[in-house]
């Protein structure tokens, strides 16, 4: 059907802009969809590859101290099949970037390769052999500080200065997402990496001979972690077990595997809902043509051409959209999955994590955006099967024209011109297409309100947690426990500190019936000025004497409220368990923490008068020198400073912002195609109106009114019905990206609003001008000449 | 001689609501192969339900109607569709072509589906139009695409050419044009032409005329010496 398909195409040409905005539509529903589920795969090939060649084991353990030759009897207990014992130790780096706290965690290899577990993928040079002090750096620390193989590295180790060797950088799957500890949220491979070294050199460097602190351990086929995990912590507790975790709970795996399951659900609630609009237009569009092509249809029909044969030409025209819309869609999305797997390359130690092209999303993208073009084609063409020949070579009925209700209330009719009135009783002549319209400016306004509310939702959780929570400069940790009254007296006499709170800081077990859950407890001091928990409100909440403040993640996971006993577990305990009452829930963005008052910690603790961190607030300028005082001090672990941490969470927000306004600017394309293309129906549909308007010596102004109106009202009831949804979506936005380690407050902000609101009207604003151009061209004489 | 279509008591009516209105009330008519007809009669005498009924455009209400030996009261969507497909051609008042296709690619419309189509090429020039070809209707006179029209039927080699009031639209001298390309094509092809009009002077040159009214076929001639069509005049 060479000539139909001539046809078809000229069609397509003479309402190109209604074609090309629906296409849009589909490109940015096959995009999203071809690269999030490319970039899924991308990674997910590249962690189970690297888990089975690598062998991430199925348990992680951490000991005070264990005695090597005791590593081998844990095999007995039934369920285990390989343990290995290491030394793990945090070690400070210096001589690489002055302004920041670089720390190295050490850990032991065993000389026998290839390893049974948590094996190191060998990636530039070679493994560190014989005695000589030399390590396998983690590759995105060598490449961060851009070091050279054979080049020292000078660590603090046990308050002394030792230099280790470069031999070669490597990779294990153990720690792909590398964080330091739970406090942190993104990785900074700068600030925190991992190196491997013989045990022999290890045990003799920190004087820990013949012992390990680090159990890890594979389950044999048949058993569960739950089935060993009893037995396992009896054996462990001997030698001062600190943590026991399963696999799934392993903070580098649970990272990787939570970003996995985001983005299999996004890959496909966000595709579907684009491809729905598209087939919402598309449907419209396609119905309207047949409407308007129904003589032409009749004419087919007389000259013998079948059903099948002019429904599939009306099909043709959404295979086009989906075709053209699935090709482009696909192209972009696989250009658009290499630039996220780029930044999944940036944060995920993943040697094999490369950018692919996959002919299957490629090729099921189209397929899936053909389906639902052809579907939305053939609901919007179906009518050409029922209507008769000879009922197609006449015009349709004319509608019949009501008053509707609207109308009645006393003064509504009043406020509209003549082309208003026209165009609102057209808007309810049309309910299904008006409806539709109002559907897509609701989506159009919540997604982008929702999604700045987002934006600045980052905002909040970072300004709130560091200039209204978090108000020192610097936060010490100390590697042990230290007394309270020595570290205030050294640290006041630091040159330039204003204020110093030391602060008591412990991880512990909160169990409520048989719920349970690891969090570190802050003990603050009663007037603390320098870290002060707010409420929703924004008011400063302070710490009860007795008692405990939980955050609004810890009280969730616990299903516990005020007035609930806890039963509260910790090696940092002299007696375990102790019970604590709950006093107070308060919201925490960053982090799950409990908070206590540091007397009562302490009490609980039945350690004395210890501190293990402090706050100082500080004249600025003395901040590099405290950090010169301390660098090697062997009592610090950890050297905080709270600008560059606000300063790290800038940077990687700065991703997820150009995420955001991707998504808004699409958000605005499909509000443009949507009010584009029912304007332009509602125009073909009342062509000859509007032409007579004009003949009575209306302006093209005045004419577009009857257009405009319907748009303009449809999208204020839109906007208004779009609030009460962003806040809903928010809601769900916030519950679905929450974790242990941040939750995202649902909060909707009036900013966000307004700029959802400016969006809004700027897609229906350059919708309806686009159509008024139309207007304003529209050929009087030929439009009243044409026979209806 | 050969019959080509033959009806008996062929009625049409329609219902409007609880008004039943009866467009065709029983008529009975043989058409031989070959010949020119011309069907006479009024606004509402039910010239254009004939027209429907023999075009397979629409079903009667009861009575028969065959085409040779094919049943086409009664028959499924399916089988009206194949006979319009091969046995007719329509040209109707308004031409009726595709606004998009040029006068070519009109005429290529039905060629595509016709199972022994004329050139559309020579259809073209016959009708005159051959330097035209290329022009959208929009671009064309209403006797041109009239014409345009009517090589779009003929080109399908259709059996019967139905013409639902050709010149309706027409001035005079284009209508006699137009009629000039249609009495070619029944003299040319030996094939049945049927025009319906309410235009009394196009009868002279019909081999046969019908009178309609009301729905009643009241009155059949047979016309001695048919008229070129340049002696009919309006």
């Amino acid at each position: 059907m060479v000539i139909l398909r001539r046809k078809m195409l000229r069609d397509i040409g003479e309402n190109k802009m209604s074609y090309i905005a629906c296409v849009i539509v589909v490109i940015i529903g096959l995009m999203t969809y071809t690269s999030m589920q490319m970039a899924r795969d991308n990674l997910f090939l590249a962690r189970e590859s690297f888990y089975r060649q690598y062998h991430l084991a199925d348990g992680f353990a951490k000991v005070k101290s264990m005695p090597y030759s005791q590593v081998g009897k844990l095999k007995d207990i039934q369920g285990i099949d390989q343990v290995q014992g290491r030394l793990v130790e945090d070690v400070r780096v210096l001589g690489l970037d002055e302004s920041k706290n670089i720390y190295l965690r050490l850990i032991s290899l065993k000389q026998e390769r290839p390893y049974n577990l948590n094996g190191v993928k060998l990636l530039k040079g070679s493994f560190p052999k014989g005695n000589d002090r030399s390590i396998l750096l983690a590759d995105k620390f060598y490449e961060a500080h851009g070091l050279s193989l054979g080049k020292p590295l000078t660590v603090i180790i046990e308050g002394k200065k030792v230099e280790l060797k470069i031999s070669g950088t490597g990779q294990s799957p153990e720690f792909v997402y590398a964080m330091r500890d739970g406090q942190n949220i993104f990785p900074d491979p700068e600030a925190f990496e991992v190196a491997y070294m013989p045990y022999e050199v290890m045990e003799s460097l920190f004087a820990k001979k013949g012992t390990v602190n680090d159990i890890t351990f594979t389950i044999k086929p048949g058993f569960k972690f739950e089935d060993v995990e009893q037995t396992l912590k009896t054996e462990l507790e001997k030698y001062g077990m600190e943590s026991l975790v399963a696999q799934k709970d392993q903070s580098s795996n649970a990272m990787l595997t939570e970003e996995l399951k985001q983005l299999e659900k996004t890959s496909r609630s966000i595709p579907i809902m684009f491809l729905t609009i598209a087939a919402i237009i598309l449907y419209i569009m396609l119905k309207r043509m047949v409407e308007s092509q129904r003589g032409q249809i009749g004419t087919l029909k007389a000259c013998g051409y079948r059903n099948n044969e002019i429904l599939l030409h009306y099909l043709s025209y959404g295979l086009m959209v989906g075709l053209a819309g699935g090709v482009l869609g696909g192209v972009s999305g696989t250009a658009l999955s290499i630039s996220f797997t780029k930044i999944y390359q940036q944060y995920y130690n993943l040697p094999d994590l490369v950018g692919r092209f996959s002919w299957r999303y490629f090729l099921s993208g189209i397929i899936l955006s053909a389906a639902f073009s052809l579907i939305a084609s053939f609901q919007g063409a179906k009518s050409v099967l029922r209507l008769k020949p000879v009922e197609a070579m006449r015009p349709p009925a004319p509608a019949v024209h009501r008053r509707f209700w609207l109308e009645k209330i006393p003064g509504f009719w009043a406020f509209f011109t003549v082309q208003g009135r026209m165009a609102i009783r057209n808007m309810w002549r049309n309910k299904s297409r008006s409806f539709f319209t109002f559907i897509g400016i609701v989506f159009t306004f919540s997604m982008m309100a929702a999604l700045w509310s987002m934006y600045d939702i980052m905002d909040i959780m970072v300004l709130d947690q560091f200039t209204r929570v978090q108000k020192y400069d610097i936060k010490i940790s100390f590697s042990t426990p230290l007394p309270l009254s020595e570290v205030v007296r050294e640290l006041q006499n630091v040159k330039g500190a204003k204020r110093v709170e030391p602060l008591v800081e412990v991880p512990v077990t909160l169990q409520k019936e048989h719920r349970k859950k690891d969090v570190v407890a802050l003990g603050l001091i009663p007037d603390s000025e320098l870290y002060t928990p707010i409420d929703k409100q924004g008011n400063r909440v302070r710490i009860p004497k007795d008692g405990m403040l939980l955050s609004e993640q810890v009280a969730g996971s616990l299903k516990a409220g005020i007035g609930d006993r806890l039963q509260v577990e910790s090696i940092w305990a002299r007696e375990s368990p102790v019970y604590v009452d709950v006093v107070g829930i308060i919201p925490q963005y960053l982090g799950s923490s409990v908070y206590m008052n540091q007397d009562a910690l302490q009490t609980l603790l039945g350690q004395g008068d210890i501190a293990t961190s402090a706050f100082i607030s500080m004249d600025k300028a003395q901040i590099p020198a405290l950090k010169q005082k301390y660098y090697d001090s062997k009592y610090i672990g950890n050297l905080e400073e709270r600008q560059q941490s606000i300063d790290l969470y800038n940077e990687l927000m700065g991703s997820s912002r150009y995420v955001m306004w991707i998504m808004a600017a699409m958000a605005v394309v499909t509000g443009f195609a949507i009010v584009y293309n029912s304007s332009i129906i509602t125009m073909a549909e009342r062509e000859r109106e509007l032409a007579s308007l004009r003949v009575l010596g209306m302006r093209p102004q005045e004419v577009m009114e009857v257009i405009s109106v319907e748009q303009w009202f449809i999208g204020a009831v839109g906007i208004l019905a779009g609030i009460p949804l962003t806040f809903a979506m928010n809601k769900a936005l916030s519950s679905s990206m929450s974790s242990d380690l941040y939750s995202l407050p649902a909060v909707t902000t009036p900013s966000a609003l307004l700029l959802a609101f400016i969006g809004t009207i700027l897609a229906i604003g350059i919708a309806q001008w686009w159509v008024f151009r139309k207007v304003a061209k529209l050929n009087i004489v030929s439009v009243l000449k044409e026979r209806e | 001689m050969d019959i080509i279509l033959r009806a008996r008591g062929l009625t049409k009516y329609y219902q409007m609501g609880e008004v039943k209105v009866e467009a065709l009330k029983g008529v009975d008519f043989d058409i031989y192969a070959g010949e020119f007809v011309v069907v006479l009669g009024p606004s509402g005498s039910g010239k254009s339900t004939m027209l429907n009924l023999i075009g397979g455009m629409d079903v009667a209400s009861s009575g028969e109607i065959y085409y040779r030996d094919r049943p086409l009261h009664g028959a499924m969507e399916r089988v009206l569709t194949e006979y319009r497909r091969d046995v007719v051609g329509f040209v109707f008042q308004f031409y009726n072509l595709m606004p998009n296709l040029t006068a070519y690619e009109n005429v290529m419309l039905s060629v595509e589906i016709a199972k022994n189509p004329l050139k559309a090429k020579d259809v073209i020039e016959q009708v005159g139009l051959a330097d035209r070809a290329d022009h959208f209707p929009v671009q064309l006179s209403g006797g041109e695409q009239q014409r345009v029209a009517i090589a779009r039927a003929v080109a399908k080699n259709p059996e019967i050419l139905l013409c639902d009031e050709p010149t309706g639209a027409l001035d005079s001298s284009t209508g006699i044009q137009v009629l000039r390309v249609l009495k070619n094509f029944n003299e040319k092809y030996k094939k049945t032409v049927l025009i319906i009009t309410h235009n009394a002077s196009i009868a002279r040159m019909a081999d046969r005329v019908f009178y309609l009214k009301d729905g009643k076929l009241v009155r059949v001639e047979s016309v001695a010496n048919p008229v070129s069509p340049e002696e009919v005049s309006w």
